[in-house]
């Protein structure tokens, strides 16, 4: 008889592979050093370009709907951090509707692993290393930031890189019942890190409820903002609740989507 | 036919190839049409934000809500619509297409401002319509009050495309000489982002604002969006020094191609 596996040696399996996926994501990126050097510090400028702008413009302005430049800052490092480390741990997170458009999921079905988390953490994109190195130079940056935010910040980018690989990955799902979901699940991503990026109040009362539902801006950046600043871990629980419902939405989603996915009789390896 | 119409004829035949290859796949630009709207929006919001925060504030470095609103419109029109040459250019340095290129009559830097700009110009004038109807929602009444101001927006937005294509011209052609030359591309679009798109350059600090007028930078999306908004004397001034620039950008182009081409080596058939 078949022994099964418990629950905790499960997940204890779950993380080895995760490891296991990420440590071969980065042999390959760093084969190429030259350009990976390229990449991530180019991302990194082109966020810090933005400072600039924002230095600009509130040195003009003052505080734009309440939020000053530290408050400004504070939210481009929790959300291209957590962008960054989403992209970088599950690369495909933005191909997945490609991957299922050209039939490529077979290789994946075929392996002894959970399908989503495979596909998504079987590549690592290299400018995200980029963003995730960005949230940490500007808190390197930003004066009076404490060790005990730092752990916060920590915590924090785990709920924000579960919410975005989750919103990306239930929205590039819809290619299982739609064909090809790449209008949608652009414009998802573009609403997703443009609002994400911008301070809240400056958008309508009416149409911020948006935030904390469709395009979950709101636990990416707003309440973490507020966390951060007050140092309120009280907060944490609720963002990693979110997270897991997010993940779990998802998932779910994903799996509905498969029962329906036709193979394309493609033959590939994974080397 | 003289010469002057057959060279004509044929640039006019690249730029018109290019620009059904882009009708033949509009939806491919939706993306582009869409994304503009949404950073119209965000904008729009902020700019609201800005001046509500401070109601007896009515303009900040000359600048009142609507002129805001307006600059951002225009202003991003060259970005979306002319800022992407850099790729393909890149790309046919890099490839060596550059070689096989080299063989057919045609001035090799006209060819690929023909095919570029054949397209781009569609683009950034359905762009701009977008973005004037996105004002007339957000902000009211349209900025320009005359034709000669519209005609003066529409030639400053040619200037500035044409500037942009030269520049991302000789950046692709720092291939010859780096294997990998995105980044520079990268600051190259940042710096343009920052000085003068998405904030007039009287926004900039003083020091800055002197610095940013020795380079081209003001001249890709400031020059048109400033002629939108306030059409005075100092309009005839940038559409001067645009054209200088761009004078400037061709002849460094000529130079840095006559040079970079000796590098290239071409074997076999």
């Amino acid at each position: 008889m078949v022994e099964q596996p418990t629950r905790g040696a499960g997940l204890r399996s779950g993380l080895r592979f995760l490891a296991a996926s990420f440590s071969v994501n980065l042999q390959a990126v760093i084969e190429y050093r030259g350009n990976f050097l390229v990449q991530v510090f180019g991302m990194m400028l082109n966020n810090g370009a933005f400072a600039l702008f924002w230095a600009a413009l509130i040195s003009k302005t003052g505080s734009i709907g309440g939020y000053g430049f530290r408050d400004i800052m504070l939210i481009w490092a929790l959300v291209s951090s957590s962008f960054g480390l989403a992209h970088v741990i599950a690369g495909n997170v933005r191909s997945l509707g490609l991957i299922i458009q050209r039939g490529e999921l077979d290789v994946y079905l075929l392996q002894p692993r959970d399908v989503l988390i495979n596909v998504l953490c079987s590549r690592t994109i290299v400018s995200a290393w980029g963003d995730f190195a960005y949230g940490f130079l500007v808190l390197a940056l930003l004066p009076g930031f404490s060790l005990g935010q730092l752990a916060l910040f920590l915590m924090l980018l785990v709920s924000g890189a579960v919410i975005f690989a989750s919103t990306f990955a239930a929205a590039e799902s819809l290619s299982f019942f739609m064909g090809s979901s790449t209008g949608i699940s652009n414009a998802i991503a573009e609403f997703l890190i443009s609002f994400s990026l911008y301070p809240e109040t400056v958008f309508d009362r009416g149409m911020r409820w948006v935030f904390y539902t469709l395009l979950p801006s709101g636990f990416i950046a707003f309440v973490p903002l507020a966390a951060l600043k007050s140092l309120n871990w009280g907060l944490v629980p609720l963002l990693l609740g979110a997270a897991l419902l997010y993940g779990a939405g998802a998932y779910a989603l994903f799996r509905a989507g498969l029962r329906r996915y036709e193979s394309g009789n493609q033959m590939g390896t994974r080397i | 036919m003289n010469r002057l119409g057959v060279l004509a004829n044929k640039y006019a035949t690249a730029a018109s190839v290019s620009l059904r290859n882009r009708l033949a796949y509009f939806g491919n630009f939706l993306g582009s049409l869409f994304t503009y709207a949404l950073f119209i929006f965000v904008f729009s919001r902020i700019w609201g934000a800005v001046f509500s925060a401070a109601p007896g504030r009515a303009t900040i470095a000359g600048y009142d809500r609507a002129m805001c609103i307006w600059y951002f419109i225009v202003a991003e029109v060259p970005m979306f619509g002319f800022g992407h040459f850099f790729y393909s250019l890149a790309q046919d340095m890099k490839s060596g297409q550059v070689a096989y290129l080299l063989g057919r009559p045609y001035s090799f830097v006209g060819y690929h401002f023909s095919e570029g700009m054949g397209s781009a110009v569609l683009e950034s004038l359905i762009l701009l319509a977008e973005g004037c109807l996105l004002g007339l929602l957000f902000v009211g009444s349209l900025p320009v009050v005359s034709a000669l101001q519209a005609a003066a927006v529409v030639v400053s937005l040619l200037l500035a495309g044409s500037l942009q294509f030269l520049l991302q011209f000789a950046l692709a052609m720092t291939a010859f000489w780096f294997e990998e030359n995105t980044a520079f591309f990268w600051i190259f679009q940042k710096l343009a982002l920052v000085v003068g798109t998405l904030i007039p350059i009287e926004f900039l600090p003083a020091a800055a604002q002197r610095l940013a007028w020795l380079t081209p930078f003001p001249l890709l999306s400031y020059a048109p969006a400033r002629i939108a908004i306030a059409f005075d004397h100092q309009s005839a001034r940038l559409l001067i020094i645009q054209a200088a620039w761009l004078v400037g950008a061709a002849a460094l182009c000529r130079l840095l191609f006559g040079v970079g081409r000796r590098m290239i080596s071409s074997q076999g058939g």
